[in-house]
């Protein structure tokens, strides 16, 4: 029997597929998100990874922002709650999770059985989210993966006052127009960017172990800015991008357990 | 018995569509009409005058025309209200009060004078002080004066019999509202979020005698009835108001039955019975002096999450929805206090800052979602 988590992001699909002992199987991402076909491109690749067809799927709960769209799934919940499920199943002990996807940030507070206590989204717009640093990235002409290169090169710190993205830009732009440094202000776009986030963090509260997770902990910079402004040392959950879904496949486990 | 699904779809009917619901209004009744600006308004001198208040809560509008006199900082609802002002959806009143209870409704007053042409607009001041002794006396006062503009629109002399009467038909409506918010918990599934909602608001847009009548039936129908099983969450919800409706209906989806609220938009205009000593005014002031826990009215002790943690017990809530309105000061100088208090009491709290006009309530939904997921 297995299991499909399926986190279904703004700006990417990711899939992950267990065996009833939780064994992961399949772990898949694709920079396609809601309303596009990576839903059902990250499923195929990840059947074909763990080697099995889908009829063998016994029970799949699908999450993030289009969860609600993915017919095939048996069940949806939030990607809150996954979050929380996959990285209490991968980091025992972890008490906060600092989640920053494509659209949107959460921090969520686990109990110590690794519960979700409480949490806090970011309001509607796309400061202190991956879009911001996708935002910077295109300014600056180089990858995700660069940018964070480029930060970790910078000499000297650029303050990046406006929060929000569009006004941010402007002022990027106006910044390279006077001769700063590329670097420092890939820098300045990662303060930005968790010093957002880090605010959010305080309003529940943070306490160790600290865990990023979603698509921007990848980016190295943006881990090391987030603990500066924190105040903590952060755990980046193994595979970040794909622990929504992990969590989804965990929760599909115990859903299929409890029928 | 009446039956409660139809008496709930009356309800609706009306609250769904105000503009049309005031218009049906006035051509049945042939009264002329008076809107109540929030909050606290004296709709018993209306009443008595032979009019009928209706309610100004705003409504999903994009805003073109307020803007000219309200920055982007203003709360939404009171925009809200300001564009169908200017744009002419009130035109269909014969006057408007309001008081200045926040600073955007202080700034409000002398703007819609000039802004909106063709209706009288009365302006009155509630005290800061409300609990010392000169506020009766003032806020008496300060009832005289909108009687004496009152009359003149309804061109006939308002009596102390008329408002003796009128203060009788609306303490029968509060009554009646404070007994229906108990008995939502009791069939949480027909009685939802978003019918809870429309059963209330529709007060808003009757005759208060008509309406109290209708809901003492519903009353009546859901004390009759059996009561509901229901394995979902139940929440106090907090704030000004909470809409759109697209974010009550977020409730349902996820089985969050709201059994009570502490809202302006609801609970807050209702919840304080009136004394039974001194004249209608005085009734009528010291509703003021003894309303308790509402940001909108000066609480130097600051007991908005004491009553909070009060209403969660009461109603066997499971946790705290605040709907906070954006820019609105007075309810965010209370967050901090009472979110403290709540946490401190282990009381689940969640915080949405809402608008009035949302195009995308998406992230709301997966809050609500996730609240309820983590109630469970």
């Amino acid at each position: 029997m297995y299991f499909l988590g399926i986190d279904i992001g703004s700006s990417s699909s990711k899939v992950v597929i267990i065996d009833e002992n939780k064994n992961i199987l399949a772990r898949k991402a694709r920079n396609l998100g809601t309303g596009t076909n990576g839903p059902e491109m990250v499923i195929a690749e990840a059947l074909e990874e763990a080697g099995i067809t889908e009829d063998q799927i016994v029970y799949t709960v699908a999450t993030g922002y289009g969860r609600v769209t993915h017919t095939k799934a048996d069940k949806q919940i939030t990607e809150i709650s996954c979050h929380g499920k996959g990285v209490a199943h991968l980091i025992p002990g972890a008490r906060t999770i600092i989640d920053i996807g494509g659209q949107d940030a959460k921090v969520i507070k686990l109990t110590a059985q690794g519960n979700v206590d409480n949490f806090v989204m970011n309001e509607k717009c796309a400061a202190g989210t991956g879009r911001f640093l996708e935002v910077m990235a295109r300014i600056l002409n180089c990858s995700l993966d660069e940018l964070s290169d480029l930060s970790m090169q910078s000499t000297e710190e650029v303050e990046i006052s406006n929060t929000c993205t569009v006004f941010a830009e402007s002022e990027v732009i106006s910044q390279l127009a006077q001769g700063t440094a590329r670097e420092d202000v890939a820098k300045g776009a990662d303060n930005s960017i968790t010093s957002r986030v880090a605010g959010l963090a305080r309003r529940i509260g943070i306490s160790p172990i600290v865990v990023m997770s979603g698509g921007v902990a990848m980016n190295e910079s943006v881990v090391r800015s987030m603990e500066k402004h924190i105040g903590y040392d952060i755990t980046v959950a193994p595979h970040p991008q794909t622990v929504g879904a992990l969590g989804a496949a965990l929760f599909a486990l115990e859903s299929f357990n409890k029928k | 018995m009446a039956d409660i699904k139809t008496l709930i779809a009356e309800f609706e009917q009306v609250a769904a569509d105000p503009a049309k619901s005031v218009a049906a209004l006035k051509k049945e009744t042939g009264k002329k009409l008076i809107g109540m600006f929030p909050y606290h308004l004296p709709e018993e001198i209306v009443y008595a005058a032979g009019m009928l208040p209706v309610g100004m809560w705003g409504g999903q509008v994009e805003i073109k025309l307020a803007d000219k006199y309200l920055q982007s900082f203003c709360c939404s609802l009171i925009k809200a209200n300001f564009e169908m002002g200017m744009d002419g959806t009130y035109k269909i009143l014969d006057g408007v009060i309001m008081a200045a209870y926040c600073d955007t409704l202080k700034c409000i007053c002398e703007d819609w004078k000039v802004a909106v042409t063709g209706m009288p607009m009365m302006a009155m001041y509630y005290p800061q002080n409300r609990k010392i002794a000169a506020a009766v006396p003032y806020m008496e006062n300060e009832f005289k004066l909108v009687q004496e503009q009152l009359e003149k629109i309804a061109g006939k002399a308002v009596t102390e019999a008329d408002l003796e009467a009128a203060w009788e038909v609306y303490e029968a409506y509060r009554a009646e509202c404070r007994k229906f918010v108990k008995l939502v918990g009791k069939m949480p599934k027909t009685l939802n979020a978003t019918a809870r909602h429309y059963v209330l608001k529709a007060g808003w847009f009757m005759d208060k005698k008509v309406y109290t009548e209708k809901l003492a039936a519903l009353n009546a129908a859901i004390e009759a009835a059996p009561a509901e099983e229901f394995k979902g969450a139940k929440v106090i919800v907090e704030g000004i108001m909470v809409e759109p409706v697209a974010l009550l209906d977020a409730f349902v989806e996820n089985d969050v039955c709201i059994v009570g609220d502490d809202l302006s938009h609801q609970s807050r205009m209702f919840r304080v019975e009136g004394r039974k000593e001194g004249t209608v005014y005085e009734k009528m002031a010291y509703r003021i002096v003894d309303a308790y826990a509402d940001p909108l009215l000066l609480d130097e002790f600051k007991e908005h999450g004491k009553e909070l943690i009060n209403m969660v017990k009461e109603y066997g809530a499971d946790g705290v929805v605040v709907c906070a309105m954006k820019f609105c000061d007075p309810e965010e100088y209370d967050y901090p206090i009472f979110k403290e208090e709540l946490e401190a009491a282990g009381i689940p709290v969640l915080y949405m800052e809402i608008e009035q006009k949302m195009d995308s309530v998406e992230q709301y939904k997966t809050r609500i979602q996730a609240f309820a997921e983590t109630l469970a």
